[in-house]
């Protein structure tokens, strides 16, 4: 793939758009990945810009664009996005270990 | 104060008798010794001594770097790593010259009871003349070379500021930390040091004593912890959701460093290779296993497990706890001084933090703040007049004590608020949640 943008701006833009989906909608990312798969960075560009235009975030569209112009590419994917990775493990219910405190 | 009494000399002892009735355990009169920074002959220098302290600060610097880095490190989330250990070393190069260029000078040379002189800013006078065979001494130490003592207090200052980041990390701006780091070493580090440290400062005079640092150090270091925790307020999603540690193996390798290094720490400040260096490494070593059964013993009684977290934060509370007394107690009082600062630190880690509604991230004051406070008053319990040749007083070492915690405390804010004037304090949202890795530094810790 075709990288305009040198990978520590990737990064940055990655988990920009990583913040933003996880507070506009819920979604948690793979900041690393994005930055770095073409295909996932795609899937997640095309699900950013489809929630930023259905919920009315533009700045989840103007990061998706600018993460697509960071990876090189602005059209659709051919084949449709891998699964998104599953959520970080969280700890059992009813054990809140490391909540409000390390120790 | 450290090995003050027997090391400056006779007539030095006539001198902080006279001033420090805490300290007067040297024999009275004979020859001269300086009672201010001077030039002695090369004849005057012990080699042995000099040795010892100048390995002493490489330990205490290596409790630091990396000691202190891996310790801090490995307890925030992966995305703040780096920013942490860079947090520590710019910590670690903004002490360094804020001590060259004045923080010596008003810690350790004579001046009024509250400040010291500004005869050695810049580091002016820490002469070698081959010439003439002549050195330069502090009166503290005029045994060994004034720049070694001068380094070695230098390494205190930097781990000091270093213990402060852990009750701050993920959230403050990292060019506000460089920026109250330096106003913090200036005007509340060097001032307590003098109080203490330096023969005329007024907490030494009252006979507060403060072997290694449990005060200047620990206390102090906690306090400004507590104080940064509240001014720039709890973490996004604090007590909300968990804020797992990214690699609790750092913090073991952070914690093995600084039990090592405090060695350094605490039998370099008898500023000799003596009996008192040995007893103080010794009692040292014991503090720290009976600190990391203590807490072992508190977890495993609310909790019913025992973590290594627990271990390597009982061991610390066990160190800091004994560093006020190192030279002035026996094994026997390290190991009681150990447990009950591994159980009350424990306490200070968990309840207490639940309790004070604040988001002290490492708990610095929970195990510096607390450690310090249980073994300065400890102090005045266990010290025995056999090893430290004074009486020791709980009501003196609460008055010290007390007063530092003050110091800081408010001392602290007042420079965070200057600070704040200067640059925002904490990171905007969406770096925070960013991560301060990416957001502060553009970089990102390896896969």
């Amino acid at each position: 793939m075709n990288h305009h943008a040198p990978a520590e701006d990737r990064l940055a833009i990655a988990a920009h758009l990583h913040v933003l989906l996880r507070r506009k909608t819920g979604r948690v990312t793979d900041t690393e990945w994005m930055a770095a798969n073409a295909e996932y960075a795609q899937a997640i560009v095309r699900f950013a810009r489809q929630r930023g235009l259905a919920d009315g975030a533009p700045e989840l569209v103007e990061w998706a664009d600018k993460l697509a112009h960071a990876m090189g590419e602005g059209a659709a994917p051919a084949q449709e996005p891998p699964a998104p990775p599953p959520r970080p493990a969280r700890a059992a219910p009813g054990v809140p270990r490391y909540v409000g405190g390390i120790r | 104060m450290r090995e003050v009494p027997r090391r400056i000399g006779a007539a030095g002892a006539m001198w902080l008798g006279a001033l420090a009735p805490g300290w007067a355990q040297a024999p009275q009169g004979g020859t001269a010794a300086p009672t201010a920074p001077a030039m002695v002959p090369f004849d005057a220098i012990s080699g042995a001594d000099t040795a010892w302290l100048m390995t002493a600060t490489v330990l205490v610097l290596l409790m630091t770097l990396p000691g202190v880095a891996l310790f801090y490190a490995g307890m925030v989330r992966r995305k703040n790593v780096l920013n942490t250990m860079a947090s520590v070393v710019a910590i670690a190069a903004v002490v360094s010259v804020w001590w060259f260029v004045a923080g010596y000078s008003w810690a350790f040379t004579p001046g009024s009871a509250w400040i010291g002189g500004i005869g050695r800013m810049g580091l002016a006078g820490l002469d070698y003349d081959l010439g003439a065979r002549l050195v330069a001494v502090s009166h503290i130490a005029p045994h060994v070379p004034e720049a070694v003592y001068a380094m070695f207090q230098l390494s205190f200052a930097v781990i000091t500021a270093a213990l402060v980041v852990g009750a701050f990390v993920e959230r403050m701006r990292f060019s506000a930390l460089v920026i109250f780091i330096s106003l913090w070493t200036l005007f509340v580090y060097a001032p307590v040091a003098h109080w203490v440290w330096e023969p005329g400062g007024w907490l030494a005079r009252l006979g507060a004593l403060d072997f290694a640092g449990g005060a200047v150090v620990h206390v102090n270091a906690g306090m400004a912890g507590l104080a940064c925790a509240w001014l720039l307020g709890k973490r996004r999603g604090y007590g909300k959701e968990p804020f797992a540690p990214y690699n609790l193996g750092w913090t073991m390798v952070g914690a093995a460093l600084l039990w090592v290094g405090w060695f350094g720490f605490n039998a370099g400040s008898a500023l000799a290779a003596d009996g008192r260096a040995g007893l103080a490494l010794a009692v040292t070593h014991i503090a720290a296993a009976a600190g990391a059964l203590g807490w072992m013993a508190g977890e495993w009684v609310v909790r019913g497990r025992a973590s290594l977290l627990g271990l390597c934060s009982g061991l610390v509370a066990g160190l800091v706890a004994i560093t006020p007394a190192a030279g002035y107690v026996t094994p026997r009082a390290a190991l009681a001084i150990g447990v009950v600062a591994g159980l009350v630190c424990y306490w200070g880690a968990t309840g207490l933090k639940r309790w004070l509604h604040t988001d002290d991230s490492l708990d610095v004051f929970g195990v510096h703040g607390i450690g310090g406070v249980v073994g300065s008053l400890l102090t005045g319990v266990f010290a025995s007049r056999t090893v430290s040749g004074v009486e020791a007083s709980v009501l003196t070492q609460a008055v010290g004590v007390g007063t530092v915690m003050i110091f800081s405390l408010v001392g602290t804010a007042l420079l965070l608020w200057l600070t704040g004037k200067v640059v925002p304090l904490r990171v905007d949202e969406a770096s925070e949640l960013e991560g301060l890795d990416i957001a502060e530094h553009r970089e990102q810790l390896g896969s």
